[in-house]
C-alpha cells in the first residue's frame, strides 16, 4: 500500500491534490462569478478545476473554459472540462472528466490522445476497467453522505474507498460529503486527494475552508 | 466536398430508435443521416454513431453528429451539423481537419457570411415554413430567402422547416441543393416511402 502510494506520487507529481467540479445549475450566468472563484481558490493552493455546467451549451461552455483558462492563479493549477473533449482540445484545456455513461474512454483518447483524461467510478469493477482503459485518475464516490449526490445512491464508505485505492496505482480523488474535518480519513485509507461540488460555493468562509484543506492536505503528503 | 443531387438529410427525431430511423430514410434513399439526440449520455450517442456510420456507408452516404464534436471524433463520423449555440464552425474545422464534413444552421446572411469564412461545407438555411419539430421563434423564411442567400453565397443550401412532399419541389426551383427534415421521414406512417417521395420530387424540381 505505501509503496504503491508513493510510486504513484512520482508518476502524477503535477497532479493537484484538491479537485473542485463546477456544478451549479441554479446559476445561469456561471461566467460572471466563476472567474472570480476560480481565481481565488487558486491563489490559495494548486487545484483541479472541473467545468461542470451541465445547463450551457456548447457555444458558451467553450467560452468559459476560455475565460476561466486565464483565471487559473497558480501555474500548477489544471483546468478540465466535463466529458466534452472536443471543448477540452479547442479551449486548450488541461483535460477532460469522463462520467460513467460517456463516450468509452478507449475511443475518447484515440481521438484525443494528448488531454489528461479522469474518469468517474462508483464501484470496484468500474475503477479497473476505466484504469484498463487508460484514465490517469479517479473521481470515486459518493464516500459521504452528500445531497449533490444523491443520485448516485447510498454512500460507499471509506472502506470500499481503501479497497479501490490499494486495487488501481493510478490517483483516486474521494468524492461526496468531503470536508476538511474527513479529508485526513479519505487520505489515510489511499486517497490521493479530494473532490467537492457545493462546499466550494459557500462563499462567506471560503478563504478559511481552503485553508483547512490546504493544511490537512499538506500534512499528509 | 460535394453534396449528392438532390440532397436528403435526414435528422433522428426523439420518438424512437435512432438506429431504425437512419436504416428506412437510407433505404428510402437519405443521402445523409444527422444523430441528433439532446438528451441521450456520451455512451448511448457513440454506440449509435458506430452504427448509423457503418449503415451510411453502406448505402453511399453520409453519416453526422448533430452538436457533438467529440463523438463525430470519437466514431470517426463524416462530420458535424453545427447550431448557432453549439462550437463555433472554425474551431470544429481545427479539431476535425479538412476531410470532414461541417455544416451550419443560418436564417441570415449575416449567419451564412461567416459560414462561409469559417468553411463550412453547407449551410442549412431556414426554418422555411412553419414546423412543429423544434421550438422556433420568428417568422418562416419563406422561399425567397433561398433565392436570396442560394445567389449571394457559393455554398450549397439546403433548406429546413416543415420541408414535406407538398413544398420540397420548391425550395429546389428557389435554388436549394437540397432538403434537411426531421418528422417528415422519422415520425411518417412509412419512412422509407416517405424519403424516396421527397427524393422523386425533388428530382423532378431539378429536370
Amino acid at each position: 500500500m505505501i509503496m504503491k502510494q508513493r510510486r504513484t506520487d512520482m508518476e502524477h507529481k503535477r497532479l493537484p491534490r484538491l479537485y473542485m467540479v463546477s456544478n451549479n445549475p441554479a446559476s445561469p450566468y456561471p461566467e460572471k462569478e466563476l472567474p472570480g472563484l476560480v481565481r481565488s481558490i487558486t491563489a490559495n493552493l494548486p487545484a483541479i478545476i472541473q467545468l461542470r455546467e451541465k445547463h450551457l451549451d456548447a457555444k458558451h461552455l467553450y467560452e468559459l473554459a476560455l475565460l476561466v483558462k486565464h483565471h487559473l492563479h497558480d501555474a500548477n493549477s489544471l483546468l478540465f472540462i466535463n466529458e466534452r473533449f472536443d471543448i477540452t482540445l479547442a479551449a486548450g484545456a488541461d483535460g477532460t472528466h469522463f462520467p460513467e455513461n460517456s463516450c468509452p474512454l478507449k475511443a475518447a483518447k484515440a481521438a484525443a490522445p494528448d488531454p489528461l483524461a479522469g474518469k468517474s467510478a462508483h464501484s470496484l469493477e468500474s475503477a479497473l476497467s476505466a484504469e484498463a482503459e487508460g484514465a490517469d485518475y479517479l473521481i470515486f464516490g459518493p464516500v459521504f453522505e452528500t445531497p449533490s449526490k444523491k443520485q448516485y445512491g447510498p454512500p460507499i464508505g471509506l472502506e470500499k474507498l481503501e479497497k479501490v485505492c490499494r486495487n488501481v496505482s493510478i490517483p483516486v480523488y474521494a468524492i461526496g460529503g468531503i470536508t476538511p474535518a474527513n479529508t485526513p480519513s479519505c487520505i489515510d485509507h489511499g486517497a490521493y486527494g479530494i473532490a467537492a461540488l457545493s462546499i466550494f460555493h459557500t462563499r462567506e468562509n471560503l478563504g478559511e475552508i481552503l485553508e483547512n484543506f490546504n493544511n490537512t492536505l499538506c500534512q499528509c503528503t | 466536398m460535394h453534396l449528392k443531387s438532390p440532397f436528403l438529410c435526414c435528422i433522428t427525431a426523439d420518438s424512437s430508435c435512432p438506429v431504425t430511423q437512419a436504416e428506412k430514410a437510407l433505404k428510402g434513399g437519405a443521402t445523409m443521416i444527422q444523430l441528433r439526440r439532446k438528451s441521450a449520455s456520451g455512451s448511448a450517442l457513440y454506440s449509435w454513431a458506430l452504427r448509423i456510420k457503418e449503415l451510411c456507408h453502406a448505402f453511399n452516404a453520409l453519416f453526422i453528429m448533430n452538436d457533438r464534436v467529440d463523438i463525430a471524433l470519437a466514431a470517426d463520423a463524416d462530420g458535424v451539423h453545427l447550431g448557432q449555440q453549439d462550437l463555433p464552425a472554425g474551431a470544429a474545422r481545427r479539431l476535425l481537419g479538412n476531410n470532414k464534413v461541417i455544416g451550419v444552421s443560418v436564417s441570415s446572411a449575416e449567419e451564412a457570411e461567416k459560414a462561409e469564412k469559417e468553411r463550412c461545407d453547407y449551410i442549412g438555411l431556414g426554418h422555411i415554413f412553419p414546423t412543429s419539430s423544434k421550438k422556433k421563434s420568428g417568422k418562416p423564411l419563406g422561399t425567397s430567402r433561398i433565392t436570396e442567400i442560394s445567389q449571394r453565397f457559393s455554398l450549397p443550401v439546403i433548406a429546413i422547416g416543415g420541408l414535406t412532399t407538398q413544398n420540397a419541389g420548391k425550395v429546389i426551383e428557389a435554388g436549394a441543393s437540397g432538403i434537411a427534415v426531421i418528422s417528415a421521414v422519422a415520425d411518417a406512417p412509412d419512412p422509407r416511402k416517405a424519403a424516396s417521395e421527397l427524393i422523386q420530387t425533388m428530382q423532378s424540381s431539378l429536370q
